[in-house]
């Protein structure tokens, strides 16, 4: 990975409103445990990311969303290679940061990554 | 002739105050004086049990009339007339004033939750589908006869259990507020397709006059674009609502508004997020969908709804540069409320108390300063 990497973060259809993405889509939840989960974009495309996520592990999402491994730096987080669950997964650590910080840096990501816009869209599946 | 005595029902509730009664209240007694008259012909049958009918011209020329409101909270007067204006013959007042007393001994057993059918037979108690049926809930009509004993309060509660005490009642009606999304019309025969956020679909006739309002609704189906519709609702003695019986309004729904998205927040189940993700209980949703229509101003900016993963709501607003998040814990009734300035980096997050105004108050101040571009 370099810092140019595209880290590809799926989201739930519930987290879409009006075409909206909440920043949640960008905040490590309790069972994370501040790492939040990510396709390392060097190592597998989004479609690909989308449809591993939807038929391997049968979760729901609405699409993929990108940010890179440099702008998850900018902001203090680090980011892992974490191949125990799957080859290509990455995880954007955000453990050791206060609850402040936690929604600060989720809604900075969420910016970027809206701005770069979807990297795929399951049409049926957004809200 | 004015008998102004004859029946006085006492009107309590927000709604009545400076002795004003709403027109609509006016259908309630139309239908009561249906009702009464009905149960006339049945005490005179009760004592004349050899005779299959009331006589010829029994009811006929008699009415009830509003003569006057009085207050305490509003007390609407409402009198006995003979037309042409000519006494009634003594004895046939008399089963008007026996039915009238057995309609409050009615609704008082109901109140009471005694059997209603040892008082009136069960197909009069249908009349009640159209007797407080305009009442909201917390109001209520109170019944007492002049020198009688008697009294007996009619609720939103009362009246539903004196329908359902009939087994000939399959459906009831009562006024409903839904908003809906309209997948389709039938213009031939008037009526509309309502898609409701459970995603069950029911039927409605419309008006002519809503019918611009109802084309607009079918192309923005697939948008999204949902309708507030309102009128009288067919229900199923379990409370499901099955269709309309006619639409009295119909406007078209902001994308954001927050009852809207608060109805889309209640489909959701347990593990709606990756198997884990707590569903939002219909509770918590209840008590922040009245939060919001008491204490957040009409004139700002709406938030967008989400679920969050314990089950709670987070509202969020987006202004320029300016990201605000208020996660909702519907159970504690308090938040976490944090704005970012994304172009300074500079924020700011507290813990807000939402189960009283001021922690409403508090969020409105932050939206109204932050719309109008002031931190």
């Amino acid at each position: 990975m370099t810092s140019g990497t595209l880290l590809f973060r799926q989201v739930n259809p519930s987290w879409v409103k009006l075409g909206r993405i909440t920043s949640q889509a960008f905040m490590p939840t309790a069972k994370d445990r501040g790492r939040l989960s990510t396709y390392d974009g060097d190592r597998i495309t989004a479609e690909n990311s989308w449809r591993h996520y939807t038929r391997e592990l049968g979760f729901r999402s609405a699409g993929v969303l990108a940010v890179t491994v440099g702008e998850c730096e900018a902001r203090g987080l680090s980011v892992e290679s974490d191949p125990s669950p799957f080859p290509e997964h990455v995880v954007v650590r955000f453990d050791g940061c206060s609850r402040s910080q936690v929604v600060k840096n989720a809604k900075h990501l969420t910016r970027l990554a809206t701005a770069r816009g979807w990297q795929h869209q399951a049409e049926s599946e957004a809200a | 002739m004015s008998e102004s005595a004859f029946l006085r029902p006492q009107l309590i509730g927000e709604r009545f105050d400076g002795h004003a009664i709403p027109l609509e209240i006016l259908k309630d007694l139309a239908v009561l004086e249906e009702l009464i008259v009905e149960v006339a012909k049945l005490e005179f049958l009760k004592e004349h049990p050899g005779r299959r009918r009331s006589p010829r011209g029994f009811t006929e020329g008699i009415t009830l009339k509003l003569t006057g409101v009085e207050e305490g909270s509003a007390v609407p007067l409402i009198g006995l007339f003979p037309e042409p204006e000519t006494l009634l013959p003594p004895k046939n007042r008399h089963y008007f004033e026996r039915a009238r007393d057995t309609v409050i001994r009615t609704i008082a057993a109901a109140e009471r939750r005694q059997d209603v059918t040892d008082v009136l037979p069960e197909k009069m108690l249908t009349y009640f589908d159209r007797i407080g049926r305009s009442l909201k809930n917390g109001e209520r009509m109170v019944f007492a006869a002049p020198g009688r004993d008697v009294q007996a309060e009619l609720t939103r509660e009362t009246r539903r259990r004196l329908i359902l005490a009939s087994s000939d009642v399959m459906e009831l009606t009562d006024d409903v507020s839904v908003r809906g999304a309209v997948p389709g019309i039938d213009q031939d025969a008037m009526t509309v397709q309502i898609q409701l956020s459970d995603g069950r679909k029911i039927k409605a006739p419309i008006a002519p006059q809503h019918l611009d309002v109802t084309l607009e609704a079918v192309n923005g189906y697939k948008n999204g674009l949902r309708i507030l519709f309102q009128g009288v609702g067919r229900f199923d003695r379990g409370d499901r609502l099955l269709g309309f019986e006619c639409i009295e309004h119909m406007g078209l729904v902001d994308p954001l508004d927050v009852a809207a998205q608060i109805d889309d927040l209640r489909r959701l189940k347990d593990g709606w997020l990756d198997g884990q993700g707590t569903a939002p209980t219909g509770v918590g949703l209840d008590w922040l969908n009245d939060a919001f229509n008491r204490h957040y101003p009409d004139d700002l900016p709406l938030p967008h709804l989400y679920p969050t993963d314990p089950g709670g709501v987070q509202a969020e607003w987006t202004m320029g540069p300016c990201e605000i998040t208020l996660e909702v814990d519907l159970d504690r009734r308090c938040g976490y409320l944090h704005v970012l300035h994304a172009e300074d980096d500079a924020d700011d997050g507290r813990d807000v108390e939402l189960g009283a105004a001021a922690g409403w108050r508090e969020l409105a101040g932050l939206i109204s300063s932050l719309s109008e571009g002031r931190r």
